[in-house]
């Protein structure tokens, strides 16, 4: 269903992990090292990366910020610990989601369709907020005239946001919306994903006008 | 608390260490002695005994008084003495407690034995009487001292010692 | 008294103790020589008007007329002296003298005339000296008799007195000097003895609070050297085996914690490839089929104890940390019971039909704890099961209650114990559900821990009406506010 590139070093897990996601569906290559998967990513071009934190030489979380260098492909990683230290490193690397070991590959299979899932064009053509404007019929979003590029996850999130300019979205809801995690949810997901999108469309990350932060309660689009 | 009562009990203790209590009767040593209705002479009775008879002049007097009355003679009392006549008196007594020294107005020759026993007894009696000792010797300084006259004398009459 | 509580101290004890030695010593001493003084002073002074009244009388007696006439008496006793008396027999001399004072003790002993005698009267005005003198007649043969005259003289001891009461002042004066310098010695002498206590003391203290480290230098070779010298030793020997359990413990956590890490990779391994199991059952024969769901089963539980215990682990290393979030408690419920399929099985009380409880927890725990306890109530309880959410002041609470009959007294005792008895997962789970039914041995204890974290409360006791209770009581402030 997707091509996905999994990088990890310990060899049962990663063809057992190949084999399971291809039963659901998947095209899964492999990568032992974070060496190979940055060569392999040259390659193959996936659509995803699932990504062990784990790895000997460059560590999962270095290869994380290499691949955000270049691109806005979508990263699920799998942590060994589910740590703090290793969760917030890998999303604050980039990483859209995250898995803790024992991984069941269901799971997985889900956090990997949600970090993919498209946008649907709701056709109401383009919503202007001064220099942001998003277009939800190409799904494309420019900032003074540039095209901002996105993962599936910023963009949704841009347009869940945007969709009710002034509306206040609780962590939770938001991780339902955009990351379609069924129950509670990790909050600092939705934390690190927002501040990224500040990155690409807030003049000012530091004050920002779009994306704003209601203390206690979550987030809200404008008022602009 | 215990300190408290211990530092009463021992002032009360110092106080009382330094006031005077009562005592009882207490002995505080000899008695003094002399008196007497006169002092007791020396004469000789008609065998030549030495014979005490209390002349009564009042009270016992001193040494001297008696040897000095003794001096004087007898009188009419009908003794007799071995001690010439002499018109001075005047007796130099000089006591220590065993001793007593008379320097008397007379020669050796003036005093014959029994007359030496005379003044020997009487200073001896009253030395005795003013609380001496009874076994006090006594010495008689002559006018004109021989060879023998200046030794201690006892009386006869005195007790054995 | 007030001196009382002050003695408790062993200082006050100490300095009291020497103080009052001193004093004792010193008063002792000062009142053995006063009184050796006083009596010696008295003796003299008594000697001295003794031999003067026996030589006034000696002198004077054998100048008395005998039998003596009145102005003979006279004589005599302005011849003694002024405080003399003269009498004999019924008759005695004219002049003031204080006869009163004269016992009948003291006439009698001088009317048998042995010899002179002496008393000493106390009278509220003062002291005095009575000295009874029998005037002896001796006759030539040297034997003595009374002569019937009698002389007393009754001198005051009043200079005496005084002399003696400057000698009392000068002695309580000294005295009163020497108390404070002997406090001041007897703190000296308490500080050398109560420093080393003191230390000792320190020392002990720090000890019991938790510094094994502490401990005193020994100074000299006397009874406190050796006890602090035998304290250290007893706080080595404590620090020895403190130090010796903390590093098994240690050891055993980390034990713990790394395999449950190590296994963490190969589990998820057995997790992909018994998936792959699973999907293919149908195509198998009877009994590779029964193992194939044995396998997923098993490594379902294993996957659930091994994330149990890496939680545990992290309470263990006191690295759990709470992920706060604000969040309304009945949905959050809602969800954990639908997540699990428990909607339709339990019957969920809240206080109106679209109620909401905020409070601000850690969502994944609060999640963790209410399958726990659901997931108790529905292996061991009997149904219904009743979950009631509702805000009770500063709180947020969430009831659990089954309608079985109950848990024991041990039961309750140990059920937040790791690897309790009374936890589902001691008993074998169905395997069956997309979600597993939480259970490693480990869920209520975690539970219970994971409550204690948000600073609430875990208990459990049984309802009067049914069954066993567990009732979870969350501040909804968030945890430390």
């Amino acid at each position: 269903m997707a091509s996905v590139l999994l990088i990890e070093d310990d060899a049962m897990l990663r063809r057992g992990m190949q084999l399971a996601l291809s039963r659901h569906g998947h095209d899964v290559r492999v990568a032992g090292t974070g060496e190979e998967g940055l060569a392999a990513i040259e390659t193959s071009r996936p659509e995803i990366v699932v990504l062990d934190l784990m790895l000997p030489g460059i560590d999962g979380v270095e290869v994380c910020r290499r691949i955000r260098r270049v691109d806005d492909l979508p990263v699920v990683m799998v942590t060994a610990r589910g740590d703090d230290f290793d969760v917030v490193g890998g999303l604050e690397a980039g990483a859209d989601d995250y898995v803790v070991k024992p991984v069941q590959p269901t799971v997985l299979d889900a956090r990997i369709r949600a970090v993919l899932r498209r946008s649907v064009s709701s056709g109401e053509g383009v919503r202007a907020h001064g220099e942001l404007r998003i277009d939800t019929t190409s799904l494309t979003v420019t900032l003074q005239g540039h095209v901002v590029p996105m993962t599936p996850i910023e963009l949704r999130l841009l347009l869940t946001l945007s969709a009710a300019p002034g509306r206040v979205f609780t962590r939770q809801q938001l991780l339902e919306e955009v990351w379609d995690h069924d129950y509670l949810g990790d909050s600092r997901l939705v934390d690190n994903s927002v501040r990224r999108l500040r990155t690409k469309v807030e003049p000012d990350p530091a004050s920002p006008v779009f994306v704003q932060t209601v203390r206690g309660f979550g987030y809200r689009f404008g008022p602009v | 608390m215990s300190g408290v009562r211990a530092a009463a009990v021992l002032g009360a203790l110092l106080l009382a260490g330094c006031s005077i209590p009562s005592t009882g009767v207490t002995g505080a040593g000899q008695a003094p002695t002399g008196v007497a209705p006169g002092p007791t002479l020396y004469f000789l009775d008609d065998d030549g005994d030495l014979q005490p008879r209390v002349r009564e002049t009042g009270s016992l007097g001193t040494v001297a008084d008696a040897v000095q009355l003794l001096l004087v003679g007898p009188g009419g009392s009908g003794s007799r003495t071995g001690i010439a006549e002499t018109s001075v008196t005047r007796v130099v007594v000089t006591t220590s407690p065993e001793r007593v020294t008379l320097r008397v107005p007379l020669a050796p020759t003036d005093v014959t034995a029994a007359g030496v026993d005379q003044i020997v007894c009487t200073a001896w009696a009253s030395h005795v009487q003013h609380g001496g000792s009874p076994r006090a010797t006594v010495v008689i300084d002559f006018t004109i001292p021989t060879a023998r006259s200046a030794r201690p004398r006892t009386c006869p009459l005195a007790p054995e010692p | 008294m007030r001196l009382r509580p002050r003695l408790r101290g062993l200082r006050a004890r100490l300095v009291a103790a020497s103080a009052l030695v001193a004093m004792l010593s010193v008063g002792a001493a000062v009142w053995a020589a006063a009184a050796s003084a006083s009596r010696s002073l008295v003796d003299s002074y008594e000697r001295q008007v003794v031999r003067s009244t026996v030589d006034q009388v000696s002198a004077v007696a054998p100048t008395l007329t005998y039998p003596p006439d009145q102005e003979s008496l006279d004589r005599a006793a302005g011849a003694v002296g002024p405080d003399a008396v003269v009498t004999f027999r019924d008759r005695r001399s004219a002049a003031e003298a204080r006869t009163a004072l004269v016992t009948d003790a003291l006439r009698g002993a001088v009317r048998t005339g042995d010899g002179v005698v002496t008393q000493r009267v106390r009278v509220p005005e003062g002291a005095w000296l009575v000295v009874g003198v029998p005037v002896l007649a001796t006759a030539p043969d040297g034997s003595a008799r009374p002569s019937g005259v009698e002389v007393f003289v009754v001198q005051d001891l009043a200079e005496v007195q005084d002399q003696l009461d400057r000698m009392t002042r000068t002695v309580v004066a000294t005295t009163a000097v020497t108390l404070p310098v002997a406090v001041l010695l007897a703190l000296a002498a308490a500080g050398t003895v109560l420093r080393p206590v003191r230390r000792l003391r320190d020392t002990a203290t720090r000890i019991a609070a938790g510094d094994l480290q502490a401990r005193s230098e020994p100074r000299g070779a006397d009874e406190l050297a050796d006890l602090t010298r035998t304290v250290n030793g007893m706080a080595d020997a404590v620090q020895d085996s403190v130090t010796r359990l903390q590093r098994l413990q240690t050891d055993a956590r980390r034990f713990a914690a790394d395999v449950s890490h190590e296994l963490r990779t190969p589990l998820s391994t057995l997790s992909a490839v018994v998936e792959v199991l699973d999907d293919a059952v149908d195509d198998l024969d009877e009994d590779a089929r029964e193992s194939a769901r044995l396998a997923v089963a098993e490594t379902a539980r294993l996957v659930r104890l091994v994330e149990d215990l890496m939680e545990v682990a992290r309470f263990d290393a006191g690295t759990a940390r709470l992920q706060l979030d604000r969040l309304d408690v009945v949905e959050a419920v809602r969800r954990t019971l639908h997540a699990r399929g428990w909607l339709g099985e339990v019957d969920l009380r809240v206080p109106a039909p679209d109620a909401q409880v905020w409070a601000v927890l850690d969502g994944r725990r609060l999640d963790v704890i209410v399958a726990n306890l659901v997931g108790n109530a529905l292996t061991h309880g009997a149904r219904p099961v009743l979950v009631e959410v509702r805000s009770e002041a500063d709180d947020v609470v969430v009831v659990v209650r089954d309608s079985g009959p109950g848990l024991s007294a041990d039961a309750l005792e140990h059920a937040f114990d790791r690897f309790s008895k009374g936890d589902p997962a001691r008993s074998r789970g169905d395997g069956t559900g997309a979600r597993p039914t939480p259970g490693s041995g480990l869920g209520l204890s975690l539970a219970w821990e994971s409550a204690v974290l948000h600073g609430g409360v875990l208990t459990g006791d049984n309802d009067p009406e049914a069954g066993a209770r567990f009732t979870l009581r969350l501040p909804r402030a968030g945890a430390g506010s």
